[in-house]
């Protein structure tokens, strides 16, 4: 199992321990987004294919400019992940957006999931504040697995 | 260079009068190895079949709770392929997973991973590295960098390999660029670019302490990483190894190495938009040497064996910044200093260097690179013998480099079409200002790209063409000597390549990555006779036959990498290679070099090809191995070569790790590469323990 497929099941596993303050106005399919550079290739699509039916309804979408991310339910910030991440921050923050991604400090700089290696797992950490920015809630389950988790406030 | 041509002309002639034989006794040694190491392969057969052959990987994944993934142990961090999947040049990457895999304690060891490349050790010390051919002790014609430092030396446009080490655990990746990468790379870099990368600071927290002991070497690695506060990470070194010697038939034992080297790395986040990295090592040890040595002029030269001293180091700072608009700019700047003192030639060097380069995004499909950079090397080179000089004893070498590229995506983006454009321009003191230019286009479909690319790439001469003077011994009575002259007109030497590849992505577990290269060269190096002269000094009257350096060599080589890469269950992957090359070289009508062409195309093999598995086993264990085989030099005399290694881990508890590793077991000692005055050194099968603790 790679590191990417391992990630990508994370990805689409978040958005059930998630929730959006106005779900149910987006329609019943989420997107998951990848902005800057994609690390996941077929591991993604795989992923969601593998979803059990009958769960949330979700799709993979790579978008290109930050504008874009209004369209987003989840979104994974890849490469040159620094200089996106400061230009797609706000629009994200607005948009009520789960900001992931593994650049390393990613939640210190204000990002609510950054994906962490330990002794070869592939875990996560957790900004609280950051999501509670966004108006979204996280459920105690996701929080209680994340390795650390930064306060609100 | 004539020292290494005299040196080299010697070992042929050493080796077609005893040509390497084997004993009966070894060779039914050899047989038994094999038929072990075939047993070994359908062992691992095997046990790969009980962990649970062609169980698609991430089929696993579906259903699991957050909890259990977070339990799943990844293997390799396989970010590698997907960008490679866009680059259109042939490019392989050599992960810090395949290295400590390998088993490999020095960098020639692990670009014995890369397809194309061609490692060959000389003795204990030594070792020749070619890419595409053009394989040589001093690697003409390869760029090496490590770190954003280029190793490249102007003295004789080629490296010194003994003298590039770094600590083998902080290496978080290794990128071979077959073929010129002379755009982004600049001079030098005509058959390829080996580019080392280091882990950042922030990666490498807490302590290590690795040792190993074997029969031809042993080592001692420790390294401390630390940070403070969030934003500042550092990380120091230390290492010593001693290694050698190797097996020599006459029994001369020469080449015994002791090395110790530290270092550090600091990185600093001032900002989220700003990087400051600095980092240094210092370096020094005693190297035995055999050379081939004349006291005077018209002497006959004798062998001495004798150990010689290198020491060096080195100091870089880099700055990154990242603009509103998402541009990067980096400046970097370093001062390398490397000293060398050998029986028959001693050189102390100080290079600084300072280079800017600047990438931005542009109208949605631009990605331009550009920046400049100056580099000044002083050398000082002083007479040790007065058969061999350069002068002037010292000069200063200046470099000037300008590049700009740009990537134009002409349609599509996961799936489509990419276009990129560059030029380098180099001065040097040598050189007036040489345009390389490239046009590369790559069209992919995420899971497929084809790519083909037109370069241009020049080897800008080195003071060895420019400014060195020796003198070889023919005949004591009546006396005649030989002299290589400087030739000042020497230019630089070309290339044109033209190259196509294509990588295809079939399902998760398998890759296949094709290459296939035509690269045409104009002026390459030539060694002119001249019309011999009587020479008159004080202590001698004597004939003098003159040679000097020219630009009469020009030739192709053609040739094609195949690399399959295949993971039959999830702990193991099976990864090949197969390169072949042939070289034909000519001469210009006027020039009437007798020698180089068969020297040069003779030490390049025509056929290489390796297999390695890695596996890893229930209990933290690892087992890897591969099988190579390098066919032969007609240049040395030396017999292509099977062989194979093998290395078997336990990653206990408490962050230890044991291994045992094996190197070059089919045989117990095989010639790979000439070069030294008394005949073939031959490299020894090689084993070794090594105990890793990490905290």
């Amino acid at each position: 199992v790679t590191e990417v497929e391992v990630k990508a099941a994370y990805l689409v596993n978040f958005p059930r321990f998630v929730e959006w303050p106005e779900q149910p106005a987006r329609g019943d399919t989420l997107a998951i987004c990848i902005l800057g550079k994609d690390p996941f290739g077929p591991a993604l699509e795989e992923a969601l294919a593998g979803q059990a039916a009958g769960r949330i309804r979700m799709k993979a979408r790579r978008i290109a400019r930050v504008e874009q991310v209004q369209e987003c339910d989840v979104l994974f910030v890849g490469a040159p992940a620094d200089s996106l991440w400061e230009r797609v921050k706000d629009g994200a923050r607005q948009a009520g957006v789960l900001t992931v991604s593994d650049w390393p400090g990613f939640v210190l700089r204000g990002g609510m999931v950054e994906f962490v290696l330990e002794a070869r797992r592939v875990r996560f950490a957790v900004n609280l504040g950051a999501a509670e920015e966004s108006g979204l809630r996280l459920s105690s389950e996701l929080l209680k697995l994340a390795v650390t988790v930064r306060p609100g406030g | 260079m004539s020292r290494d041509q005299q040196a080299e002309s010697w070992a042929v002639k050493v080796a077609m009068k005893d040509p390497p034989q084997i004993p009966g006794r070894v060779q039914g040694k050899r047989r038994r190895f094999r038929v072990a190491w075939g047993m070994c392969w359908v062992l691992v057969w095997a046990m790969a079949g009980a962990a649970g052959y062609g169980e698609g990987a991430a089929d696993g994944l579906r259903g699991l709770s957050l909890e259990e993934l977070g339990k799943i142990e990844v293997t390799a961090t396989n970010r590698v392929p997907l960008r490679l999947a866009r680059t259109p040049a042939a490019v392989y990457v050599i992960t810090k997973d395949d290295i400590r895999r390998s088993g490999a304690t020095s960098l020639p060891e692990a670009l014995r991973l890369a397809p194309g490349v061609h490692v060959a050790q000389l003795d204990a010390i030594k070792r020749s590295i070619g890419i595409r051919g053009f394989g040589s002790r001093l690697s003409r014609g390869v760029l090496v960098v490590i770190d954003g430092r280029n190793v490249y030396s102007p003295l004789f446009a080629g490296v010194f390999w003994e003298m590039q080490d770094t600590l083998i655990e902080d290496i978080e990746r290794i990128e071979v660029i077959r073929g010129p990468g002379a755009t982004i790379w600049g001079p030098n870099a005509v058959n390829g670019v080996i580019n080392v990368i280091t882990k950042k600071a922030r990666e490498t927290k807490g302590d290590l302490v690795s040792t190993g002991w074997g029969n031809v070497q042993r080592f001692l690695h420790v390294r401390h990483g630390g940070s403070k506060g969030e934003r500042l990470h550092y990380r120091v070194y230390g290492k010593t190894f001693g290694r050698g010697p190797e097996y020599h038939r006459n029994g001369a034992d020469f080449d015994k190495w002791v090395m110790g080297q530290g270092g550090f790395r600091v990185d600093w986040e001032l900002k989220n938009s700003d990087t400051v990295t600095i980092q240094g090592d210092l370096y020094g040890g005693t190297m035995g040497e055999s050379l081939s040595v004349s006291r005077a002029v018209g002497v006959r030269p004798v062998v001495v064996n004798q150990d010689s001293r290198i020491a060096g180091g080195n100091l870089l700072a880099r700055w990154r910044h990242t603009l509103r608009d998402g541009s990067e700019l980096q400046v970097q700047t370093y001062y390398d200093r490397t000293s060398r003192e050998a029986a028959n030639f001693t050189e102390h060097r100080d290079t600084v260097d300072f280079d800017v380069m600047m990438r931005k995004s542009a109208a949605q499909r631009h990605e331009i690179v550009y920046g400049a950079g100056v580099r000044v090397s002083a050398g000082h080179i002083p007479v040790v013998l007065p058969t061999l000089r350069f002068s002037p004893a010292h000069r200063n070498d200046q470099l000037y480099s300008m590049l700009l590229q740009d990537e134009i995506r002409l349609f599509g983006e996961t799936k489509g079409m990419y276009l990129t454009l560059g030029t380098k321009l180099v001065r040097t003191d040598f050189a007036p200002f040489g345009a390389q230019p490239t046009v590369r286009l790559l069209y992919t479909t995420g899971r497929h790209s084809w790519w083909t690319s037109v370069t241009r790439a020049l080897r800008t001469p080195s003071d060895v063409e420019r400014s060195f003077e020796s003198t070889g011994f023919v005949a004591a009575n009546p006396p005649v000597v030989s002299r290589l002259l400087p030739n000042r007109e020497f230019g630089s030497e070309k290339l044109v390549g033209y190259e196509a590849g294509f990588r295809h992505t079939a399902g998760r577990n398998f890759t296949l990555d094709v290459a296939m290269f035509q690269n045409r060269y104009d002026d390459l190096l030539s060694v002119e006779p001249g019309t011999p002269y009587t020479e008159q000094t004080p202590e001698a009257r004597r004939t003098v036959i003159p040679y000097s350096v020219g630009n009469g060599l020009y030739g192709f080589t053609r040739g094609l990498e195949v690399i399959p890469d295949w993971k039959p269950a999830a702990n193991w992957r099976l990864t090949g290679n197969y390169s072949y090359l042939s070289m034909r070289l000519d001469r210009q009508a006027w020039s009437r070099d007798t020698t180089t062409m068969a020297s040069t195309a003779g030490s390049s093999p025509r056929h290489m090809w390796s297999m390695h598995s890695a596996i890893d086993l229930p209990g933290r264990l690892e087992f890897s191995q591969s099988y190579r085989h390098v066919a032969g030099l007609p240049r040395f005399g030396v017999p292509g070569y099977h062989t194979a290694d093998a290395r078997f881990t336990w990653r206990c508890c408490a962050g230890m790790e044991f291994s045992v590793a094996g190197r070059n077991l089919l045989q117990p000692a095989h010639p790979e590469f000439g070069g030294n005055p008394e005949g073939l050194v031959e490299v020894r099968r090689r084993i070794y323990g090594s105990i890793t603790w990490r905290r």
